[in-house]
This record gives C-alpha cells, sequence and structure tokens, in this order.
C-alpha cells in the first residue's frame, strides 16, 4: 500500500452517511464530494470506500434490450419497461432475486408484483446465510445488538468467519478493538477466539485459533455441549482438535462475563450446513446458563438482513417465498432460486441488486442462459451478459436513500449525498414502474373470488 | 373399487402440482369431473387433460376405494398423495418432491426414485419407494419440532442427508445407506438402515430409537457407550445379532438408542479393546 | 359522505348508553348528530352496535415481532390464506404477518391497537411494520424501564431530566407514552441475572426497580402525557409474585395526576397483563391463585388500571421485553429460545409456547386471568386483553366474551374440560359473576380509550372519529349465559367495521383497505430542557451507541400520516 496524500480538492462534505457494502452499515462515514462526484470517504474502510469512491466504474447508465442478434442495445426506458413488463406478464414461474443491495422501500413494490403475479421472491440468503436462517427456525436466535458487544463483551468468538478481511470494521468498530462502557481498555479487556480451518487474519490477531478440521464443525460443537453437560470425552481427539483444549475452551466460554459468537459462511457451508448453526446455537442456548451469550451472524451485503425482516413482516417467511398459488409459501430445496434454476423450472428472472451470473453454480447460470433475464443495477458484471433487459438503477446511501437493516437488525435510513446519473433511475421507481405495466398487461392470477378462512388460523 | 389411471402424454418443464387430485378429493370424479380440472403449474393452471390421458374404471363410495395408476415420467409432479388418508397409489416411475407429504392414511408405492421432502410429517399410512430418495425424508416442516408422527416409509434404496430429521412416532426403513445426520433431533419412533452410514446419526435426538446394520463413519461425542447387546428388541421388533448400544445426545440429557451391527463396525470394538463374547456389557468390562 | 347506521342496538358506556334502540349517524370520518336527507342508510335492524374496539396492549408491530415471525414459519404455515381481489395473503396463527393482523383486526370491529412495546433504537423497525399494518390506528409505547440514561437519572432522583428525557424520545421514536418491562431485571439480563423484587437493584447502576417506577410516574405526570405509565411488573410468571404485584402497585400511591391529564383518565398507572403477576406459592408445584388477593388490594387502589392477558388454550409465541422470564420458561419447555438485547436501552425474549386444557399450569393461569375480570369491580377499570401473542392471539377476544358473560360455560369448563387444579387452587368455580353487553363494551371499548387518555375515539360522541363496530347479535333475543357458543360466533366476525367514516367490513367481508396511522404524542414547552438534556449525554451516546445519533431518530419518512397528539407540558 503506497501513501496517498489526504484529499483536499472537494466542494463539500456530507456527514454520518451509511456505507453500503457489508453487513456492518457503518454510519459513520463522510462523504468529500467535488462536482457531484464522491473524491473520498472518511471513516470507511478499503472495501466500503472503493465501492463508494468508483461508482462510476462499469457503470450501468442507460436501458438496453437485447436483440434478436443477441447483442444488448441501447434504448429509451419506456422500450426497457416495456419489454421487461411483457416477460414478467408472460411467464408463469418467474424469479425475483437479488434485494439485498436495495433499499426496504423498493422491495415494498417488489413484493407487490410477485404477490400480484405470483412469482418466487428470493435473496442472496439463499446462497449466503440461508443456513443460518434455518437453523434459527430449528432452534432459536440468542442475537444482541452490536453495541451491546461493544459494551459489554469480553469474549468474542469469530466461528467459520474472517472478519479482518470481509467486515474489516468490524472488529475495530463493534466488537473487539473498541472502548465498550463496561470495557474501557478496548482489545485488553477481550478475550478473542477464532475457530477456522484456515490461519486467517483474523486468527492472526485472536487469543486463540481452534483450527478443527474441514467438515468437522458439527462433531467440535457436540463435543463441546457434551463437556458443558459434564460428559468425559472418550476419543482423544475430536474433529482434529485434542481433547483437552475442548475442556479448556468450554471452562473459559462458561466463564465469560459476556460471549459473543460471531460466524460467517464457513460454518454454514462445510458438510452439514444449517446443523452445524442449530447445535451452534444449542451450545449458546446451554453456555447462558452459566453466564452471558449471545451469537450473531455475519451477514454479508449491507442489505441481506432487511430483506428476510421485510419479507417476514410482509406474508411470515424470510426468504425464498413461493407466491405461485396466491399465498406464500416456503420450502427448501423447493422454492429457492438454486433449486429451482437447477430443476429448470423459472421462465422469467429478474435479477435486482445481485449478481448471479458471478456467484451461482453454473447449473443455475446455463439455465439462465436459456429464459428471460431483467437485470436491475448499477454495474455492468456477468449476470449483464445474461440479461435480456438492462434497467441501470442508483446507488442507494449515495444516490438515493432508502432503509437498510444491520446484520444484528438496527434499522439505518441510508441518506442520499449525490445525485444519480441523470439517464438512471431509482431502484423503487423501476419494479413500481415495471409493477404498473405488469398490471395492464396480464390479469392477476390465482385471486380467490371471495375470502375463504383457513379454518387452522381461526 | 375405482381404478384412475393418468397415462402421460406430455412433461412440464415446470412441475405440476397434485394435491388436490388426492383420493380424497377425487373419489367421485368422473372422466368429465377430470377434463373440466386444471391443475395448478407455477402461476397458472392449465388442463390435466393436456399432460395426462386419464382413464376412470369403477365406482368407488369413499378415497379407500381408489386405487391411482400413474404412468409416465413424474419427475415434475410434486405433492403426489400429499394430505391423502386414504387409498392407494401407484406411481410407475420416479417422482418428484413431497410425494407422501402429511399423509394421514393409505398407501403410495414409488417404482422408482423420489425427490427430496418425501413423507414429511405424515402421521399414517405407507409409502414406499423402490429406488433412491434425497433429503429430508420423513422430515418435519422447517421449524417445527413434531416431524413425522406415525405410519412406515420404506426405501429401497438410499437416503439423503438427515432421514427422518424430528421424527416424533412412526417408522423409516432404509434398505440402502443414509448420509449424515439420520435421525437428527428425533424424539421418538424407529429408523432401521441396513446399509452403511457417514456421519453422525442421531444429532441432538431426545429419545427414540436408530439400528444401523451397516457401518458406521463416525460417531458423536455427545453418545454413551452402554454395551453390547445382543438380539436387542426394539420397538416390538427383534433384530438378531450383536449389536454396540449407545444412548444419547448426551448434550440435551437424551435418553436415544443407537444401536450398531457389531458385525460391521468392528473396528470401533477394536477402540475399546480384545472383547470376549463373554463381556455383554462393555462398561462392565472397563470396570474390571 | 353521510351514512346513517339504522335501528341497531346501541352500546355506548361513555355516553351511558346501555342498549337503546337508536340510529348512529356520521359525516367526513366524525360521529354528528345529524344528517341530511341524502344519508345513504345502512339497516342493523336488532344489531349490536358499538364504537370500535381499541386494543390497550398487543404486540402486532416490531422487531422482536419480526424474529418471531422469521423464526417461526410453522406458525406462519397455520394460517395461510390464499389472497382475493381485495386482499393480500395472509399468514400467521400466532404471529400473523403484517396484512393479516390488520384484516384479522379489522374484522374482529377493532380500529386501534396499542403496540406495547417499542425500542427506541430500533422505532425506524415498529414504524415501518405499523404502515404496513393496513386498517388501523396504532400507537407504539416506548421502553423506557431499563434505559441507561433513565436509570442513572433515577438514581439522583432527578425527575427533571427524565421528564425532559422523555418528552425528547417520545419525539424522537415517535411514541405515545412511557412502558416499562420488568424494570432493572432486563439490564441485569445484560449479565445473564434478573432482580426479583422492586427492591433489588440493577447490576452496576445501584437504582433499585422502585425507584425507576416512581421517577418515571412523576415525569409522567410532570409532562401530562395523556396516557400514564404502563407497567409490566417484574417477577412476571414466577409463582410468589403476589407480594411484589403490590408492592409495585403501592409505589405510587400519593402521585398526583398532572393536571391536564386529570381531566381524561383517572389513574396514574396501568399494570398489564395483570394475570401473569397473581401467583401465590414457592415454586410451580404448591403455586396457586393470588388472583383474590390482587383484585382485593386492587379494588381499594383507585389510581390504578390493568389488562389482564387472558390465557386462552392454544399454541402461541410469547415474546416480551422481559428476557430473563423468557429464558426461564425455555428452560422448563426447551423448546427453540430466541432472546433480542438492545443496547442502553432493553432486551427480549421470544419462545414458542402451548396452553393446553391438559396442563395443570395452563390451567391455573386460565382460571386466574378469569377471576380477575370478575373479582375487579369496576369494568372502567379492567381491560380486555390476551397480551397478544403471549397468552393467546388476539383472534380468541370473541372467545373470551363468551366466558365472561356465561358462568354455565365456565363451570361447564372447570368440570369436564380443564385440569382438577381449577377446583384445588383456584377460585374461579365459585364465582358466579356475568358480564353483560354494557360492560363488554366497556372493557373492549370505552375503558381503554380512557386509560389511554384518547379524546377522538372509544364513544359515539358527536365530533369523535366514526369508528363503529356492528355485530349480528341481537341482544333481546339470546341469553348470553345459556348461548355462549352464539356469543363467540357474533363477536368473530363484525357485520360492520367502520374506520374514520370508511366502511371496511361490509356483511363480514372486507371490502375496503385503509392505510394504517400512528398516533403520537408531542409534548410542548420542553424544548429548552429537552435540549440540555441531549447536549449532555450527547459524549455518552457518541461513545456508546452503535449508531451515529443523526441515524438515530425515527425519520418522518417513516410516519407519512401521523396523528399527533400536541399535550401542554407545562
Amino acid at each position: 500500500m503506497t501513501y496517498e496524500p489526504p484529499v483536499t480538492d472537494y466542494d463539500y462534505i456530507v456527514e454520518n452517511c451509511t456505507c453500503a457494502f457489508c453487513g456492518c452499515n457503518c454510519d459513520d462515514l463522510d462523504y468529500l464530494v467535488k462536482d457531484n462526484h464522491v473524491v473520498a470517504v472518511r471513516h470507511a474502510c478499503r472495501l466500503g470506500a472503493s465501492k463508494i469512491m468508483e461508482d462510476m466504474d462499469q457503470r450501468l447508465l442507460v436501458p438496453m434490450v437485447r436483440d434478436e442478434n443477441g447483442e444488448l442495445k441501447e434504448v429509451d426506458w419506456d422500450t426497457a419497461l416495456d419489454k421487461a413488463a411483457e416477460y414478467i406478464a408472460n411467464s408463469i414461474r418467474p424469479v425475483f432475486y437479488g434485494w439485498s443491495e436495495t433499499s426496504t422501500e423498493c422491495m415494498k413494490e417488489g413484493v407487490a408484483l410477485g404477490e400480484y403475479i405470483g412469482a418466487v421472491l428470493d435473496n442472496q440468503a439463499t446462497i449466503c446465510h440461508g443456513p443460518s436462517l434455518q437453523a434459527v427456525q430449528n432452534a432459536g436466535y440468542p442475537i444482541q445488538t452490536l453495541g451491546e458487544v461493544q459494551n459489554r463483551a469480553d469474549m468474542i468468538v469469530y466461528s467459520g468467519s474472517n472478519a479482518m478481511n470481509s467486515h474489516p470494521r468490524h472488529m475495530a468498530r463493534y466488537a473487539v478493538f473498541c472502548r465498550g462502557y463496561f470495557r474501557q481498555r478496548g482489545r485488553f479487556d477481550r478475550t478473542v477466539v477464532t475457530m477456522d480451518p484456515k490461519f486467517s487474519d483474523t486468527a492472526k490477531c485472536s487469543d486463540k485459533w481452534i483450527g478443527f478440521e474441514q467438515n468437522g464443525d458439527y462433531g467440535f460443537y457436540n463435543a463441546i455441549r457434551a463437556v458443558l453437560r459434564g460428559k468425559e470425552l472418550y476419543q482423544d481427539v475430536i474433529s482434529g482438535i485434542p481433547k483437552e483444549d475442548i475442556y479448556e475452551l468450554a471452562e473459559e466460554m462458561k466463564n465469560a462475563e459476556f460471549g459473543v459468537l460471531f460466524f460467517g459462511l464457513g460454518l454454514t457451508h462445510t458438510l452439514s450446513k444449517q446443523r452445524n448453526i442449530d447445535i451452534a446455537i444449542k451450545m449458546v442456548q446451554d453456555l447462558n446458563r452459566y453466564s452471558k451469550w449471545g451469537l450473531t451472524p455475519m451477514r454479508g451485503h449491507f442489505n441481506v438482513n432487511g430483506f428476510n425482516i421485510f419479507m417476514a413482516f410482509e406474508c411470515g417467511f424470510a426468504f425464498g417465498v413461493d407466491y405461485c398459488r396466491g399465498y406464500p409459501r416456503y420450502m427448501m430445496g423447493e422454492t429457492n432460486t438454486i433449486d429451482l434454476l437447477v430443476r429448470k423450472e423459472p421462465d422469467c428472472f429478474m435479477v435486482i441488486a445481485a449478481d448471479p451470473g458471478a456467484h451461482f453454480p453454473n447449473g443455475a447460470n446455463q439455465h439462465l442462459a436459456n429464459i428471460p433475464v431483467i437485470q436491475i443495477d448499477i454495474h455492468w458484471g456477468p449476470s449483464t451478459e445474461l440479461a435480456d433487459v438492462v434497467l441501470p438503477g442508483s446507488f442507494i446511501g449515495v444516490e438515493c436513500a432508502g432503509t437498510s437493516y444491520r446484520m444484528d437488525g438496527v434499522p439505518i435510513y441510508m441518506k442520499k449525498a449525490i445525485d444519480k446519473p441523470e439517464t438512471c433511475r431509482d431502484d423503487e421507481w423501476i419494479v413500481r414502474e415495471l409493477k404498473e405495466r405488469v398490471m395492464k398487461l396480464r390479469e392477476e392470477p390465482n385471486v380467490a373470488p371471495k375470502y375463504v378462512p383457513n379454518p387452522n388460523a381461526l | 373399487m375405482k381404478t384412475i389411471t393418468f397415462d402421460q402424454i406430455k412433461t412440464s418443464s415446470i412441475a405440476l402440482e397434485f394435491d388436490e387430485l388426492i383420493p380424497d378429493e377425487i373419489y367421485s370424479w368422473t372422466e368429465a369431473d377430470f377434463a373440466k380440472y386444471q391443475v395448478p403449474i407455477g402461476n397458472s393452471r392449465f388442463p390435466i387433460t393436456d399432460f395426462f390421458d386419464i382413464t376412470v374404471e369403477g365406482e368407488a363410495n369413499g378415497p379407500e376405494e381408489v386405487e391411482m395408476i400413474l404412468n409416465g415420467d413424474l419427475n415434475r409432479v410434486k405433492y403426489i398423495g400429499c394430505k391423502m388418508s386414504a387409498g392407494n397409489i401407484v406411481c410407475n416411475s420416479s417422482v418428484d418432491l413431497h410425494v407422501g407429504a402429511e399423509m394421514s392414511g393409505g398407501s403410495i408405492l414409488v417404482k422408482g426414485n423420489a425427490a427430496a421432502h418425501a413423507g414429511r410429517e405424515m402421521s399414517g399410512g405407507y409409502l414406499e419407494i423402490e429406488g433412491n430418495t434425497k433429503e429430508f425424508t420423513g422430515a418435519s416442516y422447517i421449524g417445527e419440532w413434531r416431524g413425522m408422527t406415525g405410519g412406515q416409509i420404506v426405501v429401497g434404496g438410499n437416503a439423503g442427508k438427515q432421514c427422518g430429521e424430528c421424527l416424533t412416532g412412526g417408522r423409516i426403513h432404509v434398505k440402502g445407506n443414509c448420509d449424515i445426520l439420520a435421525g437428527i433431533h428425533m424424539t421418538k419412533g424407529l429408523i432401521e438402515i441396513d446399509g452403511d452410514v457417514n456421519r453422525w446419526p442421531g444429532g441432538q435426538m431426545k429419545n427414540g430409537n436408530i439400528v444401523i446394520h451397516g457401518f458406521l463413519g463416525r460417531l458423536l461425542e455427545g453418545f454413551v457407550l452402554n454395551g453390547i447387546v445382543v438380539d436387542p428388541e426394539v420397538e416390538g421388533t427383534t433384530f438378531k445379532g450383536k449389536y454396540i448400544h449407545y444412548t444419547g445426545d448426551i448434550g440435551l440429557n437424551g435418553k436415544g438408542n443407537l444401536y450398531l451391527g457389531a458385525e460391521a463396525n468392528k473396528e470401533k470394538l477394536a477402540e475399546y479393546g480384545e472383547l470376549d463374547d463373554e463381556y455383554t456389557s462393555i462398561r462392565e468390562y472397563r470396570n474390571l | 359522505m353521510e351514512y346513517i347506521l339504522k335501528n341497531g342496538i346501541v352500546y355506548d358506556p361513555a355516553n351511558e348508553i346501555n342498549g337503546e334502540k337508536m340510529d348512529v349517524m356520521f359525516k367526513d370520518g366524525l360521529i354528528v348528530d345529524n344528517v341530511s336527507a341524502d344519508a345513504e342508510v345502512l339497516d342493523v335492524t336488532d344489531k349490536i352496535v358499538m364504537p370500535a374496539g381499541v386494543d390497550p396492549h398487543a404486540h402486532v408491530a416490531g422487531p422482536k415481532l419480526v424474529v418471531g415471525r422469521l423464526y417461526r414459519p410453522e406458525d406462519s404455515r397455520r394460517g395461510v390464506t390464499q389472497k382475493t381481489k381485495v386482499l393480500r395473503s395472509e399468514s400467521g396463527f400466532s404471529i400473523p404477518s403484517c396484512p393479516a393482523t390488520g384484516y384479522r383486526y379489522s374484522r374482529l370491529g377493532y380500529g386501534t391497537v396499542v403496540e406495547a412495546a417499542m425500542p427506541p433504537l430500533e422505532a425506524k423497525h415498529t414504524h415501518e411494520e405499523i404502515a404496513t399494518i393496513p386498517q388501523l390506528d396504532i400507537p407504539a409505547m416506548p421502553l423506557f424501564g431499563n434505559n441507561w440514561f433513565v436509570m442513572e437519572y433515577a438514581k439522583d432522583n432527578n425527575i427533571e431530566d427524565i421528564a425532559a428525557f422523555v418528552a425528547a424520545w417520545l419525539k424522537i421514536s415517535k411514541g405515545y407514552g412511557i412502558k416499562i418491562v420488568n424494570p432493572c431485571g432486563s439490564e441485569a439480563w445484560g449479565w445473564g441475572m434478573n432482580v426479583h423484587g422492586v427492591n433489588d437493584k440493577a447490576p452496576y447502576f445501584d437504582v433499585t426497580s422502585k425507584e425507576v417506577i416512581v421517577a418515571l410516574a412523576k415525569a409522567n405526570e410532570m409532562l401530562n402525557l395523556p396516557h400514564s405509565i404502563h407497567i409490566h411488573p417484574n417477577d412476571l410468571g414466577h409463582p410468589g409474585n403476589v407480594p411484589t404485584t403490590i408492592e409495585t402497585m403501592d409505589a405510587v400511591k400519593g402521585i398526583k395526576k398532572g393536571k391536564g391529564a386529570a381531566e381524561v383518565r383517572d389513574q396514574v398507572m396501568h399494570l398489564t397483563h395483570l394475570q401473569f403477576h397473581s401467583y401465590l406459592g414457592n415454586s410451580w408445584k404448591d403455586v396457586t391463585s393470588g388472583a383474590e388477593e390482587v383484585a382485593k388490594h386492587f379494588n381499594k387502589a383507585d389510581n390504578l388500571t390493568c389488562d389482564i392477558g387472558q390465557v386462552t388454550f392454544d399454541e402461541t409465541t410469547t415474546m416480551t421485553a422481559d428476557a430473563p422470564m423468557e429464558y426461564d420458561l425455555f428452560k422448563l419447555s426447551g423448546l427453540k429460545w430466541t432472546n433480542k438485547d438492545i443496547e442502553c436501552e432493553t432486551a427480549a425474549g421470544i419462545i414458542p409456547c402451548i396452553y393446553s386444557k391438559r396442563s395443570p399450569v395452563s390451567t391455573l393461569q386460565w382460571a386466574i386471568g378469569l377471576e380477575l375480570f370478575l373479582l375487579i369491580e369496576d369494568p372502567w377499570r379492567v381491560c380486555l386483553t390476551t397480551d397478544h401473542p403471549n397468552a393467546g392471539p388476539f383472534t380468541r377476544y370473541p372467545r373470551i366474551i363468551s366466558w365472561l358473560m356465561s358462568n354455565e360455560k365456565r363451570q361447564d369448563m372447570c368440570d369436564n374440560e380443564v385440569h382438577k387444579w381449577v377446583h384445588k387452587r383456584t377460585l374461579l368455580p365459585t364465582l358466579e359473576r356475568e358480564y353483560d353487553f354494557y360492560d363488554i363494551a366497556t372493557i373492549t371499548r370505552a375503558a381503554p380509550a380512557k386509560i389511554y387518555g384518547f379524546t377522538d375515539r372509544g364513544a359515539l360522541t358527536p365530533g369523535y372519529r366514526a369508528d363503529i363496530a356492528v355485530y349480528d347479535i341481537n341482544p333481546n333475543d339470546i341469553d348470553p349465559s345459556k348461548q355462549a357458543d352464539e356469543i363467540e360466533k357474533g363477536f368473530n366476525v363484525a357485520d360492520y367495521t367502520i374506520k374514520d367514516g370508511q366502511i371496511l367490513v361490509k356483511d363480514k367481508e372486507i371490502v375496503k383497505v385503509k392505510e394504517s396511522q400512528n398516533i403520537w404524542v408531542n409534548v410542548k414547552g420542553w424544548e429548552q430542557n429537552e435540549q440540555k438534556v441531549i447536549d449532555n449525554i450527547m459524549p455518552f451516546f457518541t461513545q456508546y451507541y452503535s449508531v451515529k445519533w443523526e441515524n438515530y431518530p425515527v425519520h418522518d419518512h417513516y410516519v407519512s400520516n401521523p396523528i399527533r397528539v400536541d399535550v401542554d407540558g407545562k
């Protein structure tokens, strides 16, 4: 990293902006603006700053529609919206995927459209923290806000998460280095443990590294639970960890005053998937018999939690909601984007503020290449290559305001700092336009003529 | 007795939902009724006759007198026999998700493979799958801690992950192998696995029985060794031979029973030291 | 538009109308005493006409609700219904989705529902949900009982600063009044502990629960807030909590009502879900009903009101800001446990809960609730609630009404349906009192409206909002004590629900969907004190809150269409 002199050439500063990168949603950012462009960002980490400052890099500026030769051609907004609405209106199994990098205000329009046409609404949880949510549904959710961690926690555990690289300010602002009300000496008042097969950057600055073997998570946590129940371990080495270390760790966790377990995709995507989290939650519940413990999933996108919260209050299910029969359904392996794509069911796919082209498995992307794909996004990416209609949106938290939910569920109103490019539109406006156009093109399918109460609901 | 035969004429890439076509609903239907019926596909409904030739023979006064025979490629037909309470369904091919889900009676025979969630939350009846099946056989709805409460599932081939999740009654018999975490969270009932098990059966189980005749790859620490039992009787069935008996999962103060076939798991026995046939309890042996 | 509801049988306790056959008229959203000849006539001959219901304590919107929905898909699945031409799809039984909540209240004939607990840090979330619930007016009560600033001020007995703090925080969170949940206990839960009784101190803060209650009550009256303090006392759900409950009641003895508030309400403290606070004994083995003792004490004190939190024998979800109690419950049930701690403010817990007629404890709780209803003499001081969803979903209100109106039904249940503890450990089988329609209208409409100091609803007074419910019950033709099932059926779905003069339910079907409004209290005259307090706490806030001050308040964006209640605080 070379030395960069501070930026002094700017018109004005916008204070207390919210970072639109990871689930930390740091809301203390200052944008230095010159000529309606963010030239520097104060307080942000490298990831956040680069995303905010390089907002014009490969920026999608004009709506595009793929023509018969397979080329994306620039068109006006009406043409593009009409084309997109036509695809949606003619579809039988539409999937609207993404939503994690846009505001809940936009989701509101999205759920209205999805419920009207009978679509599947899903977000990135389906490929990242979906197993965490399933585990939460099986085992519970002992969570706390990040300020609580800052003020009270004296033991921090990162499991399957490399916060140093993925959420760079997490340790600094909320969990480890920061001074809290009851932890006035910051880092010195806390014990940090990293549980990860890899000796990650987070492990390097931890007091303890538990390098259990890959896919051994479930067995490892099960052993801790057994120890907490007073059982003597029979095997000498469990999941690659000597039993003495497990005794020591369990003792340390029992004696913490306030402990928090942060877990990431390293835990959600190994062999036993949601059951890893399931047993981690159970372990935290056991630990509460001795002291105070909580956990928090390290959510990736800044509003991925927002979509789950939003859908839960709109329809009772967190993600992968299938409206095709006129009522919400939620079922693992049936109403999730990847499963649907691999089964080659969808016949229309709208991706908003996400990049399936880069993230989805090959089998899923193969099907995407065969069906109409509508993309609402701000940057050119692999998904653009798959898209048949491209609708350039705007950058929430920089170019337009909106609500997001931090990883711990704290809502933050992300404010607008600069104007969006003239040819772009707000995501919320785009989805509302699509909804209105679809409503004109197709009658609402699957509408009961009369209200029939569900006997279970009475 | 009424026989309703569905002969496929066309497949669909989007799954057909058969939850309304169960004996309880259609026992009185004639061919004309089927001609009027539209089957849900995605967000729309299409005439069932576009996809199936339906022949109705005989008369039925109730669902128990109905036999449905489904011929053709059923890989995109889901919810077959979902919530049925009586009658008989025969599928002459592989089927899609949720076959026999929430059924309370009657029987289903699948002469092929079944996709995930077969027999989910069933409370009675008999479901037989001749081929393999995938995840969550006889499991609970997500979040629900009361899963399958009754009835019987027989899988001729292999079963996927988390077979019998949250089992609260009934029996599951897998004749092939099982993937990880069979019987996780179970509280009652019996899972019998003839083949091998990859890892960690019975995670966080509170009660109930798991019998594994084949080889077990890895066992959880939450299980406490009880001893060797000969010809154990589990829920009314006597299993012939020697079995290693564990209790677990201790993390939950669980009292579940796990029986491992001693023959296939000789290595595990070896871990406990030399064993003579006379020692019926390893705990005893250790205390000597 | 002008309307006339013709020939209904009107129960309007606020105006002392007890079952008179008369017409009710409304115009442009308000009740009037005269309409022109063009008025549309709605024939409601021999049907019960009441003001629309006011629910004084329910959990319908906010962060803990959403966690409940998120982690209980099996509950969401239980209430799934298909969308119709007018309505969106519904889901959920004990914790319905936002649209379902609005529709179901509307079908019950309710127009106003108070969201009983809102953590200020996540108030934006609560308001987003309120905006998603249709059909209702929803005030929300911010939580103050475990707030670090409040505890600090209470320790110094600095009432003026507490008052200024409350005034500022009502503006910031767009809240209606002061909610106190397990004062000092939820803070103790930050260290995995609890307080037991009103004289226990919160760890570190060195202030007792009683001091916090008294300080907040005084501040409440200093500000002339329309509602009194709204308290969920310590020791909820623990056998032997009666002394704590009584001490809590006694804590506010001698506190004078604010001069503006005296005109609209009688109480200085509202005790919520009193049922959960009326257990005698030392453990679940020897627990007995303390309803008689509590009711006796309650009847004597004239500055208190309460709601009950009646158990309804359902599988439901308990959720409360009393997090340590939820952990205790989890240890008993072993089902899935959720906890949510909120920095410097509060904590919440959620678990699924099954109230069963065969269970002795559930039966006891059910009986205590009914005992309290029957032993508290003045219906103006008690409200009908299930503390939705804690003791049961609000959709069970009609069933509770049928129990209250029929001694025969209750006796039948005691003898044949519920656990025998009801005879051994409660007085319920000996109580013969029956509510009449006038009393029912009081405990579901008039009393809660008065307790909250609403001066625009809860009665059919001309000038009030036209919030009206019509039920298909002919009071002259029905014997409630013999026909309990018909009563339940009649109250289950309103014939008409009218909100702000708009007909939302007609012939038992929802015909119109209306946007909800938030009601919040704007205290005037304290601006300078508020600024001073904010300046004082700013260094603390900047250092120890995880959000910036600028991002803390509820922006106007979230309350697009509020009803602002201006209060003269000086």
